[in-house]
């Protein structure tokens, strides 16, 4: 109703409602604190701030992997509490522990994955972490999601109760403390458990990989992972990766020495890629002049292409989906960052601010702020499209 | 006198020859006896009864009449003088006129009787006794008697004006109103009717002395002589009915199967030839073609019925008419005649706009008998008329249809290519293929071979081609010789050449060399219009490269408005489009996942997707670019020529980086001239952008020209005739320099008005002349002429009182803005002169200088061309400024070498002309007086020789641009003359007070003629 009151006139792209400066160097990766109002950020320096999204200052930086290594990657998510997990480009990933005032002096602790690549690594998402604005997975088979406490939950206290997997100890641990990530051998994907800084498994499996027909040497470096938990794997994990030759795979840990897909929709190499809440489907992009928007059949275990979106200038060197699933960013080359419609796949925004190639963009959990950074030093905070406030009484009439 | 009668009844019968000669003496002896009794008498009766009494014996004359006018005694002697029988007459009058008689008896009759008595002689009797002489007699005869009597002086004035107001008279009488020029032909045909058919030379003599006397008529006639005599009415009288005679004769004697027609028209012919060629060489040929046209056109109707397609030969041989017109051309014997009137024909064809059709059976006809037979006629069509002349572009499409194909235009049936087809086309390719040729030859010959060439490819094969391997190389060899002409128009034809050509090799591939080159060749080039319409004479600048410039940034400006204006309407209809399509793919979109969110939208409210409106989606790259911050970047980058982006970033962003001036610019500049001279725009740009490319490294060339001249100009001029550098660079640093020396010289002038009195300068301005002059004269205003050249130097103008006793006659109003306007001071802010001599002097050391790669006065004339309109350009730009006149003797001695000055390419003069009219325009007159005065050699030379000069080009350049800009010249030569001159006499004045007023004023201003 609102959008027929809309004059039919386009609206100019609106500008960011705030930026942030301060770092000294590209920034590599920004995500969003999963409950509280923080952001945190990774810079080419080695430098990892955490800033106040509503005051937009600065909260506290360290200097998480020294000297010319700098941050690749940082994630947070819910599974891993008060701690977020920063990816050095010295081949170590360490986790931070956020304080008061902060974030710790020191990590926690330190994973040394001995891996000096691009990809960056990938906490694993469940759908029921994520989607549970008003719809779930209907053949989800763990407790309904609970909406009491779902504005202002801890996350603490959430994950145990939301994670209801069970799984199986030999090959997965709890999907909270695992990160994925490419491997020593580049070629290869490896799942790291977190806590205890422990490799559980190696896709594909070492065994199969002296085989004439290895499936991803010839594929290239692996540049983009995301690992999942989906409704249907009963807890497993499942892991889509995007290789140097545009291809995308995606394994099923019990299947380690064989992907159970393969797709090659970028004829250059996928940078990155991104699942939606649901791990229904997700988006792609790559150095190619393309956007593809994929599904994930999971009975049969293929991907299949929903929407190609073409470009004006190529490379995107990130994706995202909101949390809602209705709308999704890339992160381009081109200093733009270009929001979709995720479900019908055409075009919102185009957003000029960055002067320099962008690397990142990310939502945050209640869908109400995006976060872009680019290699001009600066991370941009944008509110776009913003969520209906649902009142509760609405929530439990959709219920 | 009725003895003399009763014995004069001549006897028809009488012995032949010698009854004739009787009767000549008889006839003689009557003239005598009227000669006397004219002589004798006293009254106007007496003339008119002697005269009658010699009349009545020739014609019918009414006495009755006659005898009206006169008193008795005289008029019962009239009515009694006995009347013949008609043969009687006949017989008196052949004797008459054959005889000795008739040239008696015009003596007296136009001698004494005309001046004495004529006016006293009542008009009809006077048509009764007198012209009848004249009218009645056989024609040929009259006129030997008349015509001659033209030229015959007469002592007093009275009598001479009488003697020639009557010779006129009858001229006009006989010959015209009466058609006796078409008896004339009669007479010559029906001679030779039933005679032996050869004309004997005594014959042909006497014909040509006819025609001779003929045609001289309107030499003879007086001024003041009648406008029937004026030889453009008395031609086409005579002409007409010359050719009307001719043709009934010629029809007469076709119906007439006894004659032998050839011999029998041989004199009559000879006749018709004669006048013709005389007509012709009188430099009538015009009023002769406008005669001949509608008459073989109405011809060339009456041979083919209106409805009709095709014409065949036959069909015209069949009408007895046509004898005539097959023969007439032949019988003009002076082929030079011939050549004038074919040439006419073909132009007033033109001007008529006969259809092709038409117009070449209208040439078969006359021509078809002797061009077959006359290698002569073959060789003024193949060779004077394809060669030497020109004509419009229809009468070239006549003449090859006529001449070199022989078949007439859209006939039906191909006829194949003669022989002799091959011949002509190699000759024309191998002219048209030599490099002399282009050079030396006026553009519009150019054209005009260019577009027979072009026609006579448009008829060939490509199996007919390869026959001919000659005319393939020449033709490859003249295109590629045409492509390098710095010319356009040149160009233009070697494109149109090169299109037809690749017509014929393969139809599905034209060759486009231009791009504004259409499908159907233009042949007339803009030159070979029927209506030649000549420019008046422009401005030697507005001929020259600032106008195509000027046109060109006028035509990018339209354009850019044009565009501008389009686009909220383009941009609408993106939108539109965009809107439609998103629809579309909503739709589309929307039931491909209808059920794959069937769910989704089950629980998001209605409008969950639909408040995702998207933004404006646009977006330009103009972020993207690169940004330098250094110059030291800037030339880094464009000596990376595989970063095609980085070189295209710094191009675009040079000018501005430049124009902000920082302060390392000093250093850097040279180093960035270097680069940008050095970069290839062709290999950088992508494809369709080089040009853009270009504009932006010639742009920002010119701006750091601007900036710091000294130092840039310094490594231009040395790269300038480096080997290093080719001709395009050579092209790009000499077109950067005139830019840069226009832009430096742009003159901003500061106006101050004159209302308060704060600060004035009250001396006028030395450019304003002495205030000298009558008292009561006003003050002197600038007078501008937006557009003329004169307003590259100033004019005044001022308002004289007018001299005691000078009559002012009406009123005259001007109508302006505003009042007379103060005269306002303006101080140039002209920035050149500082530069001049850095931009000048070294690009003239060593332009004639042959090196490796570098040879300006041969091969690359095209830099030296531009190289002189550039040196032009900078005299220009420092005119009326001191600097000019130090540098003027260094150009003039460069333009003067007979190297340049007399250079082979027009394109090379052109610059010269230009440079020296630049020249004569930056003089300031003050200098070129005092340089007169103290008698500095290398001005008042080399001023000279830009006269002497430019007259010569005048006169005798092939190049008719140069020939009009010579005349420009030759204009601003004497407009600086008459400056120095004023000069000269405020010099006089200050010097020597009012002492030389006299002699000041003689001084010959040669300014309102030249206007």
């Amino acid at each position: 109703m609102a959008s027929i009151e809309q004059p039919r006139r386009r609206r100019p792209p609106p500008d960011p409602i705030a930026v942030l400066r301060g770092h000294r160097a590209a920034v590599n990766d920004t995500c969003f604190h999963p409950s509280l109002p923080l952001l945190f950020s990774g810079a080419a320096d080695g430098e990892l701030r955490a800033w106040d999204t509503a005051s937009h200052r600065t909260v506290s930086s360290v200097w998480a992997h020294a000297g010319s290594a700098g941050v690749y990657s940082v994630a947070a998510g819910a599974g891993l509490g008060n701690k977020i997990i920063s990816q050095g480009r010295d081949g170590t990933c360490k986790c931070w522990g956020i304080e008061e005032d902060g974030l710790s002096r020191k990590p926690l602790f330190t994973v040394k994955t001995s891996t000096y690549h691009f990809c960056k690594m990938s906490l694993v998402k469940s759908p029921s972490t994520d989607a549970r604005s008003g719809s779930s997975c209907s053949t989800s088979d763990v407790e309904p999601p609970r909406v009491s406490i779902e504005q202002n939950t801890e996350s603490r206290g959430a994950n145990p109760t939301e994670a209801p997997q069970e799984h199986d100890q030999c090959t997965t641990s709890n999907g909270h403390n695992m990160l994925a990530i490419a491997g020593q051998e580049s070629s290869q994907v490896e799942l790291w458990d977190i806590t205890n800084a422990r490799k559980i498994i190696t896709l594909p499996q070492a065994c199969s990989a002296d085989t004439t027909d290895h499936p991803t040497k010839r594929k290239g470096l692996c540049m983009a992972v995301q690992a999942f938990i989906p409704c249907e794997s009963v807890g497993y994990v499942n892991i889509l990766s995007s290789y140097e030759d545009g291809s995308t795979l995606w394994w099923d840990v019990r299947k380690p020495g064989l992907p159970l897909s393969s797709v090659k929709y970028h004829s250059e190499s996928a940078l990155s890629i991104a699942i939606d809440g649901f791990c229904n489907g997700g988006i792609s992009g790559g150095a190619d002049d393309k956007v593809v928007m994929f599904t994930l059949d999971h009975p049969k275990g293929t991907i299949t292409l929903r929407k190609e979106i073409e470009l004006e200038r190529s490379g995107i060197a990130g994706t995202a989906i909101r949390p809602d699933n209705k709308i999704a960013a890339t992160a381009g080359w081109d200093h733009r960052i270009r929001v979709y419609n995720y479900n019908k796949g055409n075009a919102l925004a185009v957003l000029k601010y960055h002067s320099d190639s962008c690397n990142a963009v990310t939502f945050s959990s209640d869908s109400k702020l995006m976060a872009s950074c680019s290699a001009d030093t600066t991370v941009a905070l944008w509110e776009l499209y913003p969520p209906k406030p649902q009142s509760k009484v609405e929530i439990t009439q959709t219920d | 006198m009725a003895s003399t009668q009763s014995s004069s009844v001549p006897s028809r019968g009488g012995g032949g020859g010698d009854g004739e000669k009787r009767l000549e003496a008889l006839a003689l002896d009557k003239v005598a006896e009227a000669a006397d009794a004219v002589a004798s008498a006293a009254c106007a009766g007496e003339v008119v009864r002697a005269v009658h009494a010699v009349a009545s014996l020739l014609f019918p004359v009414d006495s009755a009449t006659v005898a009206g006018t006169v008193e008795e005694p005289f008029r019962s002697q009239i009515i009694e003088a006995a009347t013949l029988s008609n043969d009687e007459r006949d017989s008196w009058r052949c004797a008459f006129y054959q005889g000795p008689a008739f040239p008696t008896m015009s003596k007296i009759l136009l001698g004494n009787v005309a001046m004495k008595w004529l006016r006293k002689i009542h008009a009809s009797a006077r048509n009764e006794i007198y012209d009848s002489f004249f009218v009645k007699g056989p024609p040929v005869e009259v006129i030997q008697a008349l015509i001659p009597a033209l030229s015959e002086k007469e002592d007093s004035k009275e009598d001479h004006q009488t003697f020639f107001s009557n010779l006129e008279r009858l001229l006009i009488l006989c010959l015209l109103d009466n058609k006796g020029v078409f008896q004339i032909v009669a007479e010559f045909a029906s001679s030779n009717k039933h005679g032996d058919g050869i004309v004997n030379p005594d014959k042909t003599i006497f014909i040509s002395r006819v025609a001779q006397l003929l045609t001289s008529v309107p030499d003879k006639a007086r001024l003041g002589a009648s406008a029937a005599l004026t030889s453009p009415s008395f031609f086409k009288d005579v002409i007409s009915q010359l050719l009307a005679g001719a043709e009934a004769v010629t029809v007469e004697f076709a119906a007439d199967k006894d004659a032998n027609e050839h011999c029998a028209l041989s004199s009559m012919f000879h006749f018709l030839g004669e006048v013709l060629s005389r007509v012709s060489r009188r430099g009538s040929i015009g009023i002769l073609v406008a005669e001949l046209i509608p008459r073989i056109r109405n011809h060339l109707h009456r041979c083919v019925p209106a409805d009709y397609k095709a014409i065949s030969p036959n069909m015209i041989e069949h009408v007895s008419q046509s004898q005539f017109w097959f023969n007439m051309v032949e019988a003009m014997r002076d082929q030079h005649s011939v050549e004038r009137l074919t040439e006419e024909l073909l132009r007033q064809l033109a001007s008529n706009h006969i259809s092709d059709g038409e117009a070449y059976w209208i040439l078969w006809t006359l021509f078809n008998q002797s061009f077959k037979r006359l290698t002569v006629m073959r060789a003024m069509f193949i060779d004077k008329f394809l060669l030497w002349k020109t004509f419009p572009l229809c009468c070239l499409r006549w003449i090859l249809h006529y001449a070199v194909f022989e078949c007439p235009p859209n006939s039906a049936t191909e006829t194949l290519l003669q022989r002799s087809f091959f011949g002509i086309l190699q000759n024309l390719a191998s002219i048209w293929s030599k490099k002399e040729f282009i050079q030396s030859y006026s553009v519009e010959q150019q054209a005009y071979i260019t577009a027979a060439i072009g026609l006579c490819l448009e008829k060939l094969t490509k199996k007919e081609l390869e026959t001919t391997k000659d005319v393939l190389n020449s033709i490859l060899q003249g295109v590629s010789c045409r492509l390098e002409s710095p010319i356009d128009l040149i160009r233009k034809m070697a494109s149109a050449i090169a299109l037809t050509f690749s017509k014929v090799v393969d139809p599905k591939n034209p060759l486009y060399l231009d791009e504004n080159c259409c499908e159907n060749v233009d042949w007339e080039f803009g030159i070979l219009s029927p209506k030649e319409i000549k420019a008046p004479l422009q401005a030697v600048e507005s001929r020259k490269k600032p106008k195509t410039c000027e046109n060109k940034r006028n035509a990018g400006e339209k354009k850019e408005k044009a565009i501008k204006h389009d686009i909220p309407g383009v941009r609408a209809k993106i939108v539109e489009i965009k809107l439609d399509h998103d629809q579309r793919s909503d739709t589309a979109t929307s039931e491909q996942f209808e059920e794959e969110f069937d769910r989704e939208s089950m629980n998001t409210d209605a409008s969950g997707d639909s408040s995702l409106e998207p933004y404006d989606l646009s977006d330009d790259d103009t972020d993207l670019q690169k940004k330098f911050s250094h110059l030291s970047d800037l030339a880094a980058a464009l000596r990376k020529p595989d970063d095609s982006d980085g070189v295209d970033n710094a191009l675009s962003s040079a000018e501005k980086f430049v124009r902000a001036s920082p302060d390392e610019l000093r250093h850097n500049s040279g180093d960035l001239v270097r680069a940008l001279v050095h970069v290839r725009c062709s290999d950088v740009a992508m494809e369709g952008e080089e040009d853009s490319a270009e504009e932006k490294r010639q742009k920002a060339l010119i701006a750091l020209l601007v900036t710091c001249p000294f130092e840039s100009l310094d490594v231009l001029t040395k790269l300038l005739y480096s080997s290093s550098v080719d001709v395009s660079q050579r092209i790009l640093i000499i077109d950067a320099m005139t830019e840069a020396a226009q832009e430096l010289a742009e003159a901003k002038i500061v106006k101050t008005e004159h209302h308060g009195n704060l600060i004035t300068d009250t001396s006028p301005s030395w450019l304003v002349p002495s205030n000298r002059g009558p008292p009561g004269a006003g003050p002197w205003r600038e007078v501008s002429e937006p557009g003329t050249l004169l307003s590259w130097s100033h004019r005044y103008e001022r308002e004289v009182p007018s001299r005691s006793g000078q009559v002012k006659s009406g009123k005259s109003r001007k109508w302006g803005l505003g009042k007379a306007k103060d005269l306002q001071v303006g101080w140039s802010r002209n920035r050149f002169p500082l530069y001049a001599a850095a931009f000048m002097l070294p690009v003239m050391q060593g332009y004639d200088k042959r090196s490796h790669g570098v040879d300006l006065l041969n091969r690359d004339f095209v830099v030296l061309g531009k190289l002189i309109y550039m040196l032009g350009v900078c005299m220009k730009s420092m005119a009326m400024h001191p600097e000019a006149s130090a540098l003027a003797p260094a150009l003039l001695d460069m333009i003067r070498s007979r190297d340049v000055s007399l250079h082979a390419e027009a394109y090379v003069r052109r610059s010269v002309l230009f440079a020296a009219s630049c020249i004569l325009v930056s003089l300031h007159p003050s200098y070129v007086a005092s340089s007169l005065i103290e008698g500095n050699k290398d001005i008042s030379t080399g001023l000279e020789w830009i006269r002497t000069w430019a007259l010569q080009v005048a006169e005798s350049d092939p190049d008719t641009e140069c020939m009009s800009m010579a005349m420009t010249c030759l204009r601003l030569h004497s407009e600086m003359a008459l400056q120095t001159s004023r000069a000269l006499e405020s010099a006089d004045h200050s010097k020597a007070g009012r002492a030389l007023p006299s002699k000041l004023d003689s001084i010959i201003i040669p300014f309102g003629n030249m206007m």
